[in-house]
């Protein structure tokens, strides 16, 4: 069964090995406050993640590389980073994909607290999050058993159900890079997400705290989130329907 | 900001494991208190009037671009008499009015936005928005004076 | 060293230890201590579904759901415990519901269920549309869900605190928990929780695998910690392999494509499950799918120039379907292998997944220092803990079931005993082993590396404790991880530093990774029948005579304190049987 599946699937068996440049962004502040470029040349398989060859980088060179990471499947949200000045998931990104040829860039993601190296303070992108009254408010007795929900109810928020809180599109905003005040994409992604939820009783609420002068008004619409959003989201489309819901007061 | 230069002089650090060097913080975090909330609507009415206003402003400005310098001869037609006459029409006094506190509120708010974008510190937004804030309200107030003062007969 | 003072203090923030510190932190004064930050849990990568006989859809009890869990448990599962897990299913369903999780929705509004490998209607007679579901992402949904109602309820997080030691004191005779030992990963700091109960819910341990669905960092951290206080592990030679992991990366493609319609293949397009499983084809239980995948293999019918791996065949189901029911796999095929699994195959391999054995606890989550003993204010669930709801394999959606039943339950235990409790009184210096483990290990200068013992340990534990399994493999095995853990004496790290000092970090959690690995080899090799998800080739059958029963694995102390030098002790328990006597297992 010659299929092209089983061509790719030899490919892989007898990978192509190629030499790949990694610029990493060093700071590490036990030894100083400077901040360095440092270059790794490592041979690695193309069709590997940038989070490979980062473990390839710490297991084989320099143990001190820090960076976070979890499942490495785009899932946990753990490693955002700018490659190639760009908010990806390290896990998410193949190495044929970015132009092995040139070296490739690898920096923490912007606008956050530098730690070390890669590892930023993610705490107030969390307070942001807090912040929106993310969960689901509900008034009167609860049901029996569970609230009833159409399914087109259900598709109206699906999207921004998807958020993994991995950071990528608040940090590749321009006004969270100067402002850390504005609440950011994530947190409006995740507040347009109980706004639209049929069976939340708090829209009112989220969107009176989103009219703050650091809330949804100082989108820009730049559209860098949707474009960093490893699962997808329309971050952007999410932002101005919360806008609309502002003017119009129906959600 | 961070500062991509080195600290270290000849190789000697000043910072070891118990001694840190500080981390590199970002402009203007966001801390617990950081949602003000002032519950008024300032920020929306400023983005709706952004959007209004751009639509008249497109009608008027090509408007008045069209009369000033395509029309009739074009721009060498404009004297103080081409003025006198339209400043005597309510019509083109009210054009030039609306177009005047339209396009002024809209590039001072526009201003203000940038303003509270990128200027970091809380010093430097405060005077920039002072200074901006004092040059339209003069630049406006003086406008629509002379729009309601002109006299064509001035010697 | 700081000392901090809580009622009850929950290790682990994933599904279990959110949905314990819900509870928790209604009723006493609660802190979380965990790893990674909460969102970044396992639990976010589960797929398919949570079970429970809601019959929202066909006729379905819970009854049902208990026997399917047992069977499919190789009826090595307590069956008190199943009956609770599949009666309180449907509350924690429901549960979840109101706290705002998206179920994917019925015509009618009510829930939508879908069909899940093991689980039956009456007793084995025909599959069941039993999972609870939102697209494939139901992990990440009860995830979320969880995390917004922690955030709701105020719990207290310590995020990135690395719990390295539970405190055990004996008061009168009784051995009980006084609190745990952590370090703060962000200034390398050693924190002391004491604590009147302390709950664990740090997760699996899948990553002494090479081919593993599991996270970096599911190292096993609870169950070495308890372990290396003298605390038993149950039933840790029972590991699940997932039939459809993606080839060589081991990502896992939930079951939930096969309930949604996908069929397994071997290269010659044959949908090989028939011959193995005549009723419930490719929704047979894991343990079955897994191993006719590698019997296919191994008889020369696998997929690609080196027949290592079988096709999951997608390309029958209508594209819609795929974008509704299953968007994130299908996405995980494009990215990862650049394949379009509307037009072509995936291929796949089993993927080791999930622990079925772990710290033994009774249905309260209180966990057992023996058989019987209760450790009082210690409690215990989830992956990390053996109820044993699982027996020797478990059911698909049942693990997000567990997870949210026992996290509940040991919750609520937990503050319910905190509230009548007093402090057990710390040790003279509780943060000793700590200390002084964190100080050799960035201190050692020895030649061995971190990277290289875990490869050699993951390859050892691939080739030899997988789905197959003989006495003569799982003694290699045996020996190579003794091998490894003398040489893991001699390791040594490159970052000496105290932030965020990750290298330090792996090295201990290979530490754990090596202790539990030896636990496990030890109880595979003393099983010598086969059941669920422990395959012996040369004991094929099930032995219900001699081990119908559960391995309990202690650790043998040789000098003073915990050392690598340690060697595993087995004992036994006996199986919970109520309902059902144990029959042959067919699908």
């Amino acid at each position: 069964m010659a299929t092209p599946v089983m061509d790719k699937a030899q490919a892989t068996a007898t990978a192509d090995y190629i030499t790949a440049t990694f610029r990493i962004r060093r700071f590490n502040p036990e030894e100083s406050d400077a901040v360095i470029w440092e270059d790794f040349q490592i041979t690695i398989d193309p069709k590997e993640r940038v989070l490979d060859a980062l473990h390839k980088i710490k297991w084989d060179t320099d143990g001190t590389l820090t960076f976070r990471r979890s499942c490495a499947h785009g899932i946990c949200g753990s490693d955002a980073m700018r490659i190639n000045g760009r908010n990806r998931l390290a896990c998410k990104t193949l190495i044929k994909d970015i132009n092995p040829d040139k070296p490739i860039t690898v920096e923490p993601i912007k606008g956050l607290t530098v730690l070390k190296d890669l590892v930023v303070d993610m705490e107030p992108f969390f307070q942001a999050f807090r912040d929106v009254m993310p969960f689901l408010v509900t008034e009167g007795n609860e049901p029996t058993r569970e609230r009833l929900q159409s399914a087109e109810d259900r598709e109206r928020f699906d999207d921004t159900t998807k958020c993994i809180l991995c950071a990528a599109c608040t940090s590749s905003c321009p006004v969270f890079w100067n402002d850390g005040q504005y609440f950011g994409p994530a947190a409006i992604v995740n507040a347009h997400r109980f706004i639209f939820d049929s069976r939340d009783e708090a829209g009112e609420q989220r969107l009176e705290i989103l009219n703050d002068k650091d809330g949804v008004w100082r989108c820009r619409t730049t559209f860098n989130c949707t474009d960093a959003c490893p699962r997808g989201i329309e971050v952007t489309k999410a932002i101005q329907e919360v806008k609309r819901a502002l003017i119009t007061r129906r959600f | 900001m961070s500062t991509d230069t080195s600290g270290a002089i000849d190789g000697v650090t000043l910072y070891d494991v118990d001694n840190p060097a500080p981390v590199i913080e970002p402009p203007r975090k966001r801390t617990k208190k950081t949602p003000k909330g002032g519950g008024t609507n300032f920020e929306m009415i400023a983005w709706l009037f952004m959007r209004l206003s751009g639509i008249v402003l497109v009608v008027l400005v090509i408007g008045h671009l069209l009369i000033q310098l395509v029309l009739d001869g074009g721009v060498s037609k404009i004297g103080f008499a081409f003025v006198a006459g339209r400043w005597a029409s309510p019509w083109w006094q009210t054009w030039d009015l609306v177009m005047l506190w339209l396009a002024m509120l809209h590039g001072a708010n526009g201003l203000r936005t940038v303003i509270n974008d990128y200027a970091e510190r809380d010093n430097t937004r405060f005077w920039l928005k002072m200074l901006l804030y004092t040059a339209t309200v003069f630049t406006i107030l003086l406008g629509t004076l002379v729009i309601f003062t002109f006299d064509p007969n001035i010697s | 060293m700081k000392i901090h003072k809580y009622d009850t203090v929950i290790v682990g923030a994933g599904g279990a230890g959110m949905r314990a510190a819900i509870e928790a932190t209604k009723r006493s004064r609660t802190a979380v201590l965990t790893k990674l930050y909460p969102t970044r849990s396992h639990t976010g990568a589960a797929q398919g579904g949570m079970a429970a006989a809601l019959a929202n859809v066909e006729e379905d009890n819970w009854e049902w759901h208990t026997f399917d869990t047992v069977k499919g448990g190789d009826y090595l599962v307590d069956q008190d415990a199943a009956e609770i897990l599949a009666k309180e299913a449907i509350d924690a369903v429901l549960d979840l519901e109101k706290m705002g999780l998206p179920f994917n929705r019925t015509p009618d509004g009510t829930i939508d269920q879908r069909r899940f490998g093991g689980h039956t209607r009456s007793h084995g007679e025909a599959p069941v549309r039993r999972a609870c579901y939102a697209a494939d992402r139901t992990g990440h949904m009860i995830l979320q869900t969880l995390y917004q109602n922690c955030v709701k309820e105020g719990v207290e997080f310590f995020n990135e605190f690395y719990v390295l030691d539970q405190l055990i004191v004996e008061e009168d005779g009784v051995r009980k928990s006084a609190g745990v030992v952590a370090y703060e990963l962000a200034t390398g700091e050693i924190h002391v929780f004491q604590a009147k109960s302390v709950v664990y819910a740090s997760g699996g341990t899948g990553k002494f695998f090479k081919v593993t669905s599991n996270a970096h960092t599911l190292t096993g951290d609870g169950q070495a910690a308890c372990y290396r206080r003298g605390l038993p592990l149950e039933d840790m030679e029972f590991f699940q392999f997932h039939p459809t992991g993606i080839w060589r990366m081991g990502i896992l493609l939930t079951e939930g494509a096969r309930g949604e319609g996908g069929i397994l293949r071997n290269k010659d397009g044959e949908r090989f499950m028939e011959k193995y499983a005549p009723v419930m084809k490719d929704l047979a239980s894991r343990d079955v799918v897994s191993r006719s995948i590698y019997t296919e293999i191994r008889e020369g019918r696998g997929c690609g120039p080196e027949g290592d791996h079988v096709f999951l065949d997608l390309t029958h189901l209508p594209p819609e379907q795929l974008d509704a029911k299953l968007p994130d796999i299908t996405e995980f095929a494009r990215t990862y292998l650049g394949i379009e699994p509307y037009t072509d195959p995936i291929p796949i391999q089993p993927t080791a997944h999930y622990a079925m054995g772990g710290i033994p606890t009774n249905v309260k989550g209180e966990v057992l220092a023996d058989n019987t003993t209760v450790v009082p204010g210690l409690y215990a669930a989830g992956e990390v803990a053996c109820v044993s709801v699982h027996g020797a394999n478990r059911l698909g959606t049942n693990s997000l079931l567990d997870i949210n039943v026992f996290g509940k339950r040991a919750g609520i235990a937990a503050a319910e005993y905190s509230a009548t409790a007093d402090y057990v009184e710390l040790p003279e210096n509780p943060a000793e082993l700590v200390a002084s483990q964190v100080e050799r290990l960035r201190e050692s200068t020895g030649p061995e590396r971190v990277a290289d013992i875990r490869k050699e340990l993951q390859e050892t534990m691939d080739a030899n404790v997988m789905v197959f399994r003989t006495e003569q493999t799982i003694k290699s095995a045996v020996e190579k991880i003794a091998e490894l853990r003398d040489r893991y004496l001699r390791v040594s790290i490159q970052d000496k530093g105290k932030r965020f000092n990750t290298d330090l970090l792996e090295a201990i959690e290979l530490g754990n990774l090596l202790d539990l690995a030896e636990v496990m080899a030890v109880s595979a090799l003393a099983r010598k029948e086969s059941r669920g998800g422990h395959y012996r080739e040369d004991f094929p059958n099930r032995d219900d005579v001699n081990f119908m029963r559960h391995t309990m694995a202690y650790r043998e102390v040789t000098g003073e304190g915990p050392s690598a030098k340690d060697s595993v002790r087995l004992d036994y328990k006996p199986v919970v049987t109520t309902r059902y006597q144990p029959m042959e297992r067919k699908y």
